[in-house]
This record gives structure tokens, sequence and C-alpha cells, in this order.
């Protein structure tokens, strides 16, 4: 993974003094809370509910063994002993104190984390496929093409006040993992007849209270013009982006206002105009980035491995997490492991200190030190053995971290919601646990098969639930909470926008729903044939008579 | 502009430190107890908490001061809308750690 170099060390560095010289002047009394707290959303301190939360950026979602320790320490150290990782492959501690924070940001420095871009209006966190190097179905590795964008999009000057924040996810895989549809832009890693890498680029997706799909603006781009093609396409949207109303202000709005056409007309013109002066880095600096996402050193393996067979065999618990939780690695003989963040009745995306601790002595063990973050609020291993799969399912599962519910309905993403954040309507943990205690039979689960819920307590959308196959949005009817379902999104490469089936339901209601859409699924699916695709030939109005019985 | 107040009232802020939900009381101090909430029944006591509310904001030691309807039902004050009414409690998940453990915990 990326090694900082002195600049990067000095920057960070840098950074945490400041912050602590601003967080001292706040205490004193010397900076009001309106002078403050910009400076402390620019290092992803906010104030929710019942405390601040600090948000961590975790760089296209890539740990290392080392830095997990560190998030495990500090959760143990200044927070409650345990950390959420979030929608945006970032993690989030719940209950810091401000005058602790420098020292958190300090600690983090020392392992090269930061908080920096984690809030604002501001290019964030760049997201990936959690499998990046380690899949099977990938044309590169995209992480050397988002450690180039991190450090362009890092402290850009002109780039640290657009009109909203903004995102930009990357794949190399032909199976979208990391949502790129639903981005701000969206990159897919190609390869073009003559063999050269370059990118798709696709912009103006987003969630949030206009669900937009983004659009294809070219088939192709040259690795070596991705900088300034970005710089070109932000250039635009900072330009001519809404200012007066910040619910119209993401590209989104400006894309489906001025048509997908007009809108890369303009870039191109504006591409033309700066794309010789020197933004993109020469191809010996992508050269070197791209050193710091060598393949690890994996000597092939055998993929038939008598043991595991054997214990599939007997025990149907390790059967299912072996056909959920593991896939194809690129290296015969390995696969990329899926620790479930979701166990029965848990907080989805929540993980304690000692849990932490496992995973980082695991990775060490088992997975080249190395840990990634999905999106879905899970970790990775993503390099490990098939042989040594036996030995570290029983690790996991002895510490809570061995369900074998990857991509069934109860690896649910859930954001923090009216637990925590302070713009929720709802909650949104209690329901993914209600629904994780209703479905709790692992046979009825796996014949149920793959099917995505997603819950957001606003309609910002951290939950994804535009991007479920069952979404649920908690809205706010009267002061009580309210939730909406919605069917047939798709965060994945046939990217579809979920639609409201009818009126909102309470908090058993919308467990009672599931329930009920899940029967008629399974009532009336084809041999083979999963939820999504049930759906999409079904249409609405099966389920809809269903959960409110309108006839 | 003063607020016209429609119906029982409560004060809510964050203490500036450690950011814990805490409730302005009779005695002008922050309580992170909402039975020690002072309700503010008409105009001039709301006007009279705020006052006494905001001049701690001003001396740093809570923020995001907040007048909230009041939920007078129960055997104690609380406040009417979920939202704050989920700051008084706490989050409902992890009540093993939570405002739960102790209502006026301290980190
Ligand atoms: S979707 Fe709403 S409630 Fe959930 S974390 Fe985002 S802002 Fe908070």
């Amino acid at each position: 993974m990326y090694a900082y170099d002195t600049y990067d060390h000095a920057m960070v560095n840098a950074r945490v003094a400041e912050f602590r010289d601003q967080v001292e002047r706040r205490v004193k009394g010397e900076l009001t809370e309106d002078e403050f707290k910009p400076l402390r959303l620019m290092n992803g301190l906010y104030l929710q509910l019942h405390a601040y939360m600090l948000r961590v950026a975790i760089p296209y979602g890539t740990l290392s063994a080392n830095q997990m320790r560190t998030l495990a320490h500090i959760a143990r150290k200044y927070d409650k002993g345990y950390s959420h990782f979030t929608t945006r492959q970032n993690v989030q501690f719940n209950w810091p104190k401000l005058s602790e924070t420098p020292d958190i940001l300090q600690e983090l420095a020392d392992v090269e984390m930061h908080a920096i871009q984690t809030s604002g209006n501001c290019i964030r966190n760049v997201t990936t496929d959690q499998f990046a190097g380690a899949t099977a179905d990938e044309v590169a590795d995209p992480r050397p093409y988002a450690e180039l964008i991190r450090q362009w999009s890092t402290f850009h000057p002109e780039f640290s006040f657009l009109p909203r924040k903004f995102k930009i996810a990357i794949t190399g895989a032909k199976q979208d993992r990391a949502a790129v549809k639903w981005h701000d832009i969206g990159l897919v890693v190609k390869e073009n007849a003559a063999g050269d890498i370059g990118f798709e680029v696709l912009a103006g997706g987003g969630m949030g209270r206009t669900p937009l799909i983004a659009k294809p603006m070219r088939d192709f781009l040259p690795v070596e013009d991705l900088l300034s093609y970005l710089e070109a396409m932000l250039r635009v949207y900072n330009e001519q982006g809404r200012r007066d109303n910040k619910y119209k202000a993401r590209i989104k709005i400006l894309v489906d206002a001025m048509g997908i056409e007009e809108y890369t007309r303009q870039v191109e013109a504006e591409w033309e105009k700066i794309r010789h002066i020197p933004i993109d880095v020469p191809a010996a600096e992508v050269a070197r980035i791209k050193s710091f996402f060598a393949p690890p050193p994996l000597a092939v393996l055998a993929d038939e491995v008598p043991d595991v067979d054997d214990l599939a065999q007997k025990n149907f618990i390790f059967k299912s997490w072996l056909a959920n939780n593991t896939g194809s690695h690129k290296v015969p003989g390995y696969v990329n492991v899926t620790i479930s963040l979701k166990p029965h009745g848990g907080i989805p995306g929540d993980a304690s200190d000692e849990q932490m601790d496992l995973v980082a002595d695991l990775a060490d063990s088992y997975s080249q030190s190395e840990i990634r973050v999905s999106h879905e609020q899970n970790l990775i291993l993503p390099h490990v053995a098939r042989r040594d799969l036996p030995a570290l399912w029983s690790k996991l599962d002895a510490a809570g971290l061995g369900s074998p519910n990857a991509g069934l309905l109860t690896d649910i993403i859930a954001c923090p919601g009216l637990d925590y954040c302070a713009l929720a309507n709802t909650r949104s943990i209690p329901i993914a646990q209600s629904i994780t205690e209703r479905f709790d039979d692992l046979k009825r689960l796996m014949d149920i098969g793959p099917l995505k819920i997603k819950i957001s307590g606003c309609i910002n959308s951290c939950g994804h639930h535009h991007a479920g196959h069952i979404g649920i949005l908690g809205v706010d009817r009267k002061g009580t909470e309210n939730y909406q379902l919605l069917l047939g999104g798709s965060g994945a490469e046939d990217a579809s926008k979920a639609e409201i089936l009818g009126p909102g339901l309470d908090e058993h209601g919308i467990v009672d729903a599931i329930e009920k859409v899940v029967a008629v699924y399974l009532g009336e699916r084809e041999d083979g044939e999963e939820f999504l695709s049930a759906y999409r030939r079904l249409g609405a109005d099966i389920f809809k008579e269903a959960v409110y019985g309108t006839h | 502009m003063a607020k016209k107040i429609t119906g029982p009232q409560l004060i809510i802020a964050n203490r500036l430190d450690d950011g814990r939900a805490v409730f302005l009381t009779i005695a002008g101090d922050w309580s992170p107890e909402v039975a020690n909430a002072a309700v503010a029944h008409c105009e001039d006591e709301l006007q009279h908490l705020l006052a006494v509310a905001q001049a701690s904001e001003i001396a740093n030691h809570v923020v995001s001061v907040t007048a909230v309807a009041a939920d007078l039902s129960g055997e104690t004050p609380s406040p009417a809308h979920i939202k704050f009414a989920m700051q008084a409690r706490g989050p409902s998940v992890r009540t093993d750690l939570g405002y739960q453990v102790s209502p006026n915990w301290e980190q």
C-alpha cells in the first residue's frame, strides 16, 4: 500500500499542530463556535446528538494491520471501545472529547492516517472496490489511480470550496462493487484493443433527495489524461454548480439541467485549454505509485484443499461462509475473505477494539498484513490461502466475526440514524437489528439468496436506500419515526433507482412488510431467479398488494 | 425576533468539551438529566431561560442552544420531538455503554 513521503508526513503533522492550536483557542474562548465550527469540520470533527464524532479517512478502503491496531487503540483509549465503519469506507468514532481530538489526530498521523476532507464542500475520500488487487474479475487494480486522485485532490486550492461535497468512485472490475454510477464522478478501469489502460468516465450520479444515476461521458480516457480531465470536470462544475440552494448544488443537478452532452462539451472545451499545462503526472511517477500496490508475493497453491471440503461437508455454517464470504482471487489457491460486521442483532459496521485487534492479527497471519473496508460496512482480508480458511474461520467465529451472511438479506447497510446523527429523522440501527432477528434461520437466508437491504435515517441517504434491492427511508411524521419502503434499487453495474412502494410504516410495520415482500418473492420466483431480477420481472403491484392489501 | 411560544418549552444544548446533551435547570446551570430541566410556560419565562442559556454559550460552556417543545404528560418533563427525546435518553443501542449506565456519565 501507499507509504507517505516526507512531504506527506510534514503536511499531516503540520495540520495536527494547527488543529491543536485551534482547539486550545476554542477551549479558552478565543474562538467562538461560529469561528471554530468550519475549522473542526475541516478536520472531520462533527457535533452529533450526544457527543462529537470524528470521521477518519481510510483511503480507498485500504488499511494495514498496524493502522487497524491504531484504530483499536483509539477506540479503547479515547472512545467507548468501539468504532463504526461507514458506507464511504471510512471509520467514525462516536464519543471523542474535543480537547483530546488533537491527540487522536496525532496518533493517526503517526500511522499515516488523517481526517482531512472527510467533511465540507471538497473532494472527499475516493472509494473503490473492496477486493481491488485481490479479485479474479479485475482488468487492473484501481488503487494506484485512486491514490493519484487522492494526491491531486488533497488540499487542491481551487476545489476546497466547491458548491457542495464531491465524491469520486473507481472500480477496476467487471462487477461493480463500488457503486460508481451513484457517484458525482464514476470511473471504470478499462483496457483498449491496444492493451492500454484507461477509464470509462461517468458523471452526475448521486443519492439524496434527487437520486440520479451517472451518465457516461467518455468511453475511454487514457491514464495519462486522468487528472487534467478530472480538473476540467471539476472546473465546469465549480463555475456553474448552483450555490444558491444546497439541495440543488451537487453536480448531478447541473448535469441533469444542462444535459450530459452539453456538460461533456464544456468539459472537453475546458480540457483543451488546460491539458497541456502540467497537471498530469509523468509516467515515472505513475509507475512509482503503482509500485506501492504491486501484487503481494503469493506462491501459487492448489485450489483443491481436502480439509476445506471436508469441513464444508460436515458444517453447514462453514459451508455457507465459504459460499458467501469468500471470493475468487487472481492467484490460484487464494481467496478474498469478507468478515461480516453484521452479526444477528448486531449494529451494522460496528467493531469493538478487541475485534479490530484480532482482525489486525489475522491480517498479519493470513493476509499479507492487509485489510480492506467495504462500502457495505464489512472488513476484508484480501489475500487468504484456501488452506488457511478453516483455521481463520474458527478464530473469526469465536470472536463473533464469523457470520456467514455476506450478500444475504441480513448483510444490511444501515446508517447511524437517530441513535447518533444530528440530521436524522429516525433510527436505522434498531430496524436492521429487528430484521436480522426476524430472519435468523441460516437455511432460510441461504434459500432467499442474494438480497441487499439498505437503510437511511433521512433523505441524505448515507445508508444508500435508493440503491437497495429493498430500501428503507426514515421520515419524520409529526415528530415520530416513520419508514418508507422502496424496492428495486441496485448499486451494481445494472444500477437502478428503488421506487417507493406505498405509504410509510411504523417500526414494526416495516419489518412485517419485509417479510411480506420476501414471501412474494419466494412464491413467485423462477428457477435460480434472484430477488432483484424477480422484482424487475414482476413489477411493483404484486408486492404492493401483499404489503398494503389494496384490493 | 422573539419566537411565539406555542406550548411549554425546555432548553437543550451540548456541552462544549464532550458534546453531551444537557438541559438548562431552574438554577441556571446545565444538567444531563432531563428531569432537572426548567420548563418555560410563557414567552417571558422562555426569554429569561434563553438569555441565561445564551450567556452560558457566550461563556463557552455549551454550544447549540435550542428551545424545544416539552411533553409534560409523564412524571418528569421530556422533549416532545423524537430527536430531542433521543438526546435526553441517549442512543437506544449499545445501552451497555451509553447514558443508561449512568445518567451523569463522564468519559
Ligand atoms: S442518512 Fe441521514 S440519518 Fe443517516 S447518517 Fe446520513 S444524515 Fe444521518
